[in-house]
């Protein structure tokens, strides 16, 4: 529980932009970083749940996330080394990368249908906050057009994410 | 074969396309829908039975266009790739991404 706690902390800082607070708003060397790690921590709990998930309907759907996300990053990692843009770690891009182990750590002890309601759940409040900060921080903040229109290209896969994985969340509570 | 034969043969083989093409005038078509940011565009496309419709993933991931009623199924469509369908059913098909199921449009075939 604490450690749901501590992650809805740190989605809850990325997403309200108080992670900024202190280091000011985002270059794009740092935008660059946050995509490919927030792509990253759910292509890594997409691969957990293709291995752990019960419900046929949950692995393919982590089959899914592991696709597509692996897709964005890759265009993502393609735009930025044309850009000539080296990504930069930041406060955002740690923070999100522990909280997506964390969560990781906490899904590996869990089984069968307690493992898929859990993975959904955090699959829906993450894709929520990613969405948040791609709206409030990412695309505001980005100074490159061609990063700015590639923000603006994916965040339809993340809002279409988020509504497939709260139709999973709700058959899972029938 | 004699050349009144020939003649005879080439003028019903060339009623028999006239009579094929019935009352179609132009040539099939192609129209292409792009997927694009999670969305098929044009949302609804409309075109004549026997034109030919091209799906164009632009999208850094795969889709498919599936049909509710299965008469046309494309399976994944890979990142860049595209899927070319002849439109032989005529009727009012919607469709989807079997892989996002948000994602919806709709082929009509007259």
């Amino acid at each position: 529980m604490n450690t749901v706690r501590c992650i809805t902390a740190t989605l809850f800082a990325i997403a309200t932009g108080t992670v900024y607070a202190q280091a000011g708003a985002p270059n794009d060397a740092q935008i660059a970083a946050i995509v490919v790690a927030a792509n990253q921590v759910d292509i890594d709990a997409g691969k957990l749940a293709e291995s752990k998930a019960k419900s046929a309907e949950v692995k393919e759907f982590a089959r899914r996330m592991v696709t597509d996300h692996t897709g964005v990053n890759k265009q993502a990692t393609a735009l930025v080394t044309k850009l000539h843009v080296k990504p930069e770690e930041n406060a955002t891009s740690e923070s999100l990368k522990k909280s997506g182990a964390d969560t990781r750590k906490r899904l590996e002890g869990l089984k069968a249908a307690e493992f898929d309601r859990a993975y959904v759940d955090n699959e829906v409040t993450y894709h929520q906050t990613v969405l948040d900060a791609v709206d409030k921080t990412l695309i505001p903040n980005a100074k490159n057009e061609e990063l700015k229109a590639l923000l603006i290209k994916v965040r339809p896969a993340f809002v279409a994410h988020l509504d497939h994985a709260k139709h999973i969340q709700a058959s899972l509570k029938k | 074969m004699t050349r009144i034969a020939l003649r005879a043969a080439a003028a019903s083989v060339l009623l028999a396309g006239l009579a094929l093409g019935g009352p179609r005038t132009a040539a099939a078509a192609t129209h292409t829908v792009t997927i694009d940011a999670m969305a098929y565009a044009p949302a609804t496309l409309r075109v004549k039975r026997g034109d030919t419709v091209v799906w164009v993933n632009k999208d850094p991931f795969p889709h498919t266009a599936t049909a509710a009623d299965r008469s046309f199924d494309s399976r994944e469509i890979a990142p860049g790739k595209r899927w070319s369908h002849v439109a032989r059913t005529a009727g009012t098909h919607p469709y989807v991404c079997t892989l996002h199921p948000t994602m919806k449009a709709t082929l009509v075939v007259e």
